[in-house]
């Protein structure tokens, strides 16, 4: 699913070097990569998700070489196989809930399915707020509507960037579990990276930066 | 869900900015397009109403009095001319034809001509209902004055003295009307025309009263031809060619004034466009503002919903979705703009010209061609289409990667 080789990256010239260890993923096998703030695990993260282009080394995603594709190659390969978790920001303030799930379909060019929008965010718990404004929402709230925003359009690689660092232990169990079970019922391989030891134990393979 | 639906939300989220750009824009639009409409009316009012008239005759004064009296009808006449020194003018061979008028009275703020029936040939008029005038007291309405003043053929009035509506002054002698004509968009349509023996009637009567009252019978009363007047002589030429000569003539030899409406005309039209040329560049300057406005808006929501754009770049929208968005928030904004600022000029410069022109001069307004409200739309469009490019360049410098990395 995710295969990884001899991965660097610079942001300039007279920067230090990121070499990043080798990452070999099976379909809906899952990845914890820690590491502490600064040692380049959002660059990764970036750099799996297409956002950026490594200096050296090659990225297979479902056996497509990322690295050679163009602009809006990418753009469309990343809409549509690719889920991204963030920390904190989640969906576009000008839109409600639905709207932003209704519009990441459009972006990743997949059909708008109601029921299934519908059957997601009542999972989430996040049903009665259908029509709310994003920022009415709570940061627990969002979190979730981040991991729907994530999944709704089946993607095979779901990657979460700090989902959990600025939850409370009890949000921060709800949304691991709920990361893992989507990732499950969307057949996906989840990535997630943090310095937040408390997710240690759901993951089997842990790389350590 | 589209990009069209997300740009309208996006203008939804921010409604006093929107309508604060909106407004702006709609200002310069209402000016620019009043404006324009002001100036074609103004000018195709001055080419319609010259009709064949080459010159005009009348007594010494200004010549563009003389012009905008006897042309336009809307000055005072500079005086009076005897009416058998004009019409020895008329004989002479390189003129074609021509045409005395006379004024000296109104009725409820409309001017009376009197005039031959030739009068209304220069302005091709026709008959709507009625027929033309035979007799002294007998009169034939332009359509504006029929329609404002709801008389119709058969009625009778009585006419004030002067070229203002007055009730002080007002004359004993009845006039009949016994036509209508049909609208025409020129001068006439607010003119009451009569023939020249009604207005020499009129004021003869009561010279004689006068007269008797004051006891001045000493004073010679000459016999009428000779000393009837007429305002004025409108000359139609044979050739072009006279034009060069013929004025010069009539002002070094006698003590009557020919004056070239074309050429006043345009002189009035001259000065006057200065002023129009001053507002249209005023409004022009207010179409930049309201362009910088929606550029100030438009950047600064590129960039401070970065991260709203990022998140759409990692949902698979392409960097030309993402600028498409933001040009259509400008394009809704104009288009928007351009609505309410041609409903204002539609509804403003009605109200406006009601105000300040009087009640005989309210068909002076024309609809400004369908060409000229597109040229301007495209111009707006244009304006703000630059505009909102400018504001498209974070977009397309854009790195996502940074600005995902400090959405924290």
């Amino acid at each position: 699913m995710v295969q990884t080789r001899n991965l660097t990256f610079q942001y300039k010239k007279k920067d230090a070097m990121f070499r990043f260890p080798d990452i070999s993923l099976e379909k809906q096998e899952h990845l914890l990569i820690l590491g502490a703030s600064g040692i380049g695990k959002t660059t990764l993260l970036h750099l799996l998700a297409g956002v950026l282009q490594p200096s050296s080394g090659i990225i297979f995603i479902n056996e497509e070489d990322v690295t050679t594709l163009h602009q809006r190659k990418l753009d469309q390969f990343r809409g549509q196989n690719i889920g991204l978790v963030f920390q904190k920001k989640h969906a576009i303030t000008s839109l409600n809930v639905l709207e932003n799930l209704q519009a990441r379909l459009y972006c990743s060019k997949k059909p708008v399915n109601q029921n299934k929008i519908d059957a997601l965010l009542s999972q989430l718990d996040l049903l009665q707020h259908k029509t709310s404004k994003i920022n009415a929402l709570s940061e627990g709230q969002l979190q979730r509507l981040g991991i729907a925003l994530a999944v709704i359009h089946q993607p095979q690689l779901i990657l979460a960037d700090e989902p959990t660092s600025s939850l409370d232990d009890k949000n921060c169990k709800k949304v691991i579990e709920l990361l893992i079970k989507q990732a499950a019922q969307t057949e996906a391989s989840l990535i997630v990276i943090t310095h937040d030891h408390r997710i240690k134990s759901y993951f089997q393979n842990t790389i350590t930066l | 869900m589209n990009i069209w639906k997300i740009s309208i939300q996006n203008i939804k989220t921010k409604p006093l900015y929107t309508f604060l750009s909106i407004c702006i824009l709609a200002l310069s639009i209402t000016l620019l397009l009043g404006i324009e409409q002001l100036k074609h009316s103004f000018k195709n009012q001055i080419e319609t109403n010259l009709g064949k008239i080459d010159l005009v005759i009348g007594a010494k004064g200004s010549p563009l009095q003389l012009v905008l009296a006897s042309v336009l009808h809307l000055d005072n006449p500079t005086g009076n001319i005897s009416y058998s020194e004009a019409k020895k003018i008329g004989k002479n061979p390189r003129i074609k034809s021509v045409v005395p008028i006379s004024y000296g009275d109104n009725y409820k703020g409309f001017r009376i001509v009197g005039t031959t029936n030739d009068f209304q040939k220069i302005y091709q008029a026709e008959l709507e209902t009625g027929r033309h005038v035979e007799k002294s007291m007998e009169v034939v309405l332009g359509a504006t004055v029929a329609k404002t003043l709801n008389i119709k053929e058969g009625d009778t009035f009585l006419s004030s003295h002067g070229l203002v509506e007055n009730s002080v002054d007002v004359h004993a002698d009845e006039l009949t009307v016994v036509g209508i004509l049909k609208p025409t968009q020129k001068v006439i349509d607010r003119l009451i025309v009569t023939n020249l023996e009604s207005v020499w009637d009129v004021h003869h009567h009561e010279e004689e009263v006068d007269e008797n009252q004051t006891e001045h019978h000493h004073h010679h009363y000459e016999t009428a031809e000779e000393e009837k007047e007429i305002t004025s002589l409108l000359v139609t030429f044979k050739s072009p060619r006279a034009l060069l000569t013929f004025p010069i003539k009539i002002n070094e030899s006698t003590n009557m004034l020919a004056a070239l409406p074309k050429y006043e005309l345009h002189k009035l039209y001259e000065y006057t466009s200065v002023g129009f040329q001053t507002i249209s560049w005023i409004a022009y300057l207010i179409l930049v503002m309201s362009c910088l406005t929606i550029f100030i808006s438009l950047y600064k929501m590129v960039k401070e919903r970065a991260f709203d754009l990022a998140i759409l770049r990692t949902y698979g929208a392409s960097n030309f979705q993402l600028i498409k968005m933001v040009l259509y928030e400008g394009v809704l904004i104009a288009f928007l703009a351009f609505a309410l600022g041609f409903l204002l000029v539609k509804i403003g410069l009605n109200y406006v010209v009601d105000f300040i022109a009087s009640k005989s001069q309210r068909n002076i307004l024309q609809e400004l061609p369908f060409q000229e409200v597109l040229h301007l739309g495209g111009l707006v469009l244009l304006m703000v289409i630059f505009s909102a490019t400018l504001a498209l360049y974070p977009i397309i410098k854009m790195n996502i990667s940074t600005i995902l990395s400090h959405e924290k």
